[in-house]
């Protein structure tokens, strides 16, 4: 199935793989549903991301909000939306940002919307 | 014996869910999509169901990659909703249909299925929604539910004819029931996103609209469909359509196709419902 499917361009399903790769900054974002950990997390996120074992290059994704790499470090959308939650920041940009599209733009070419203005 | 007295089929989108909290139903964005949805609201209103069996899967809320089942039924007296990460909902806890939800496990386990059975556990936008879109916002639900979640976040998600075959497991179970309920069931999710990779934001309109039609009047080939022609036409997390199936499937062959609603987007997802009825 995973071998099939990754012949869809540009569109990662959650295998094993990813579900191996993305294992830590998953389990970090999950933790974020309580509300203690969404403090620490806005207290201290550097503190708060070394609790859960990040390396450095997937905090500095997460720090940077490159919500892509996050995605292509194994950061499974549903997991990654609770860091969003906090922030916060619409999904439409995490889209958009996958698309490497301006968020307009893909409201308009993705999502059918019209356009403002 | 129990009666199946509808099968509904509906978009979980946790953004209408934040739609009703910040008070947007009637704003342009949202106010054709509820609209759409008075016609649900009114059939279930006229329908009084006792029991609604929602179909949907956890997105990452209750379930985490440390335990995935692959399908798990809830038996639990009360299911509260889980915090998402933007603070609890105000929203009332769902009562659990106990008695037969066990009824149903005997009868899965009977018939070779292996779910979780699930005594203590909070359940996401993936039941709460729907229950919203058909039900409003009462001071209390006016039904109890039976839980039934299945994994499609992480794969090998199942494949269409699983759900099929659940869905037929679920229909020997309302009908081998000594009470005298009304049963109503919610296949949840979709139609067309997806949420990851450079395809982000992909959206089907055609193929949403020929699948609210196509459910009702020939649901084979959507049976016969592999999980990859699923993700190809629906987008990576319009997977979630196979959970329409266990609905379908607990249906008669022939239904009625009451009511249908399409609007798109719904945040990012093409968002739709249909209320189905047996044919006589
Ligand atoms: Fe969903």
């Amino acid at each position: 199935m995973s071998e099939a499917a990754a012949t869809i361009p540009d569109t990662p399903l959650f295998d094993r793989a990813g579900s191996i790769r993305g294992y830590r900054i998953n389990k970090m974002a999950m933790a974020l549903g309580q509300p203690a950990n969404r403090a620490a997390f806005k207290a201290d996120e550097e503190a708060y991301l070394d609790s859960f074992g990040l390396s450095a290059h997937e905090k500095s994704a997460v720090m940077a909000r490159d919500w892509h790499e996050m995605v292509r470090l194994g950061g499974n959308l549903f997991f990654i939306l609770k860091i969003s939650a906090v922030d916060p920041t619409p999904i439409t940009r995490i889209g958009a940002a996958q698309a490497s599209m301006e968020h307009e733009d893909f409201l308009h070419l993705r999502l059918g919307k019209k356009r403002n203005g | 014996m129990a009666k199946i007295i509808g099968g509904l089929g509906t978009s979980h989108v946790p953004s209408i869910g934040a739609a009703l909290d910040k008070g947007l139903r009637d704003t342009p964005d949202w106010k054709p999509f509820f609209d759409g949805y008075e016609v649900g609201k009114q059939w279930m209103r006229d329908a009084k169901p006792d029991i609604a069996v929602v179909v949907f899967n956890d997105h990452g809320n209750t379930f985490f990659l440390d335990r995935v089942p692959t399908f798990a039924v809830g038996v639990a007296e009360t299911y509260n909703p889980v915090d998402e990460g933007w603070g609890p909902r105000a929203i009332p806890a769902f009562e659990g249909a106990v008695d037969f939800s066990w009824h149903f496990v005997d009868k899965l386990v009977e018939r070779h299925f292996d779910p979780m059975v699930c005594r203590e556990i909070e359940v996401d936008h993936g039941l709460q929604v729907p229950m919203e879109l058909f039900f409003g916002r009462p001071e209390a639900w006016p039904v109890k539910v039976l839980p039934i979640w299945v994994n499609t976040i992480q794969y090998p998600i199942p494949t269409p004819q699983r759900c099929w075959e659940m869905g037929k497991v679920l229909r020997e179970a309302i009908e081998s029931w000594p009470g005298d309920e009304r049963v109503v069931i919610l296949g949840t999710g979709g139609l067309s996103h997806q949420l990851q990779g450079a395809r982000a934001g992909f959206i089907n309109q055609a193929a949403d609209r020929a699948w609210l039609d196509g459910i009702a009047s020939n649901p084979e080939p959507y049976r016969a469909m592999t999980r990859e022609d699923y993700v190809e036409q629906f987008g990576s997390e319009g997977a979630e359509l196979i959970m329409w199936l266990v609905m379908r499937a607990a249906m008669n062959s022939d239904v009625n196709l009451i009511h249908k609603h399409y609007h798109a987007p719904a945040s990012m997802t093409g968002a739709g419902m249909v209320v189905l009825e047996n044919a006589a």
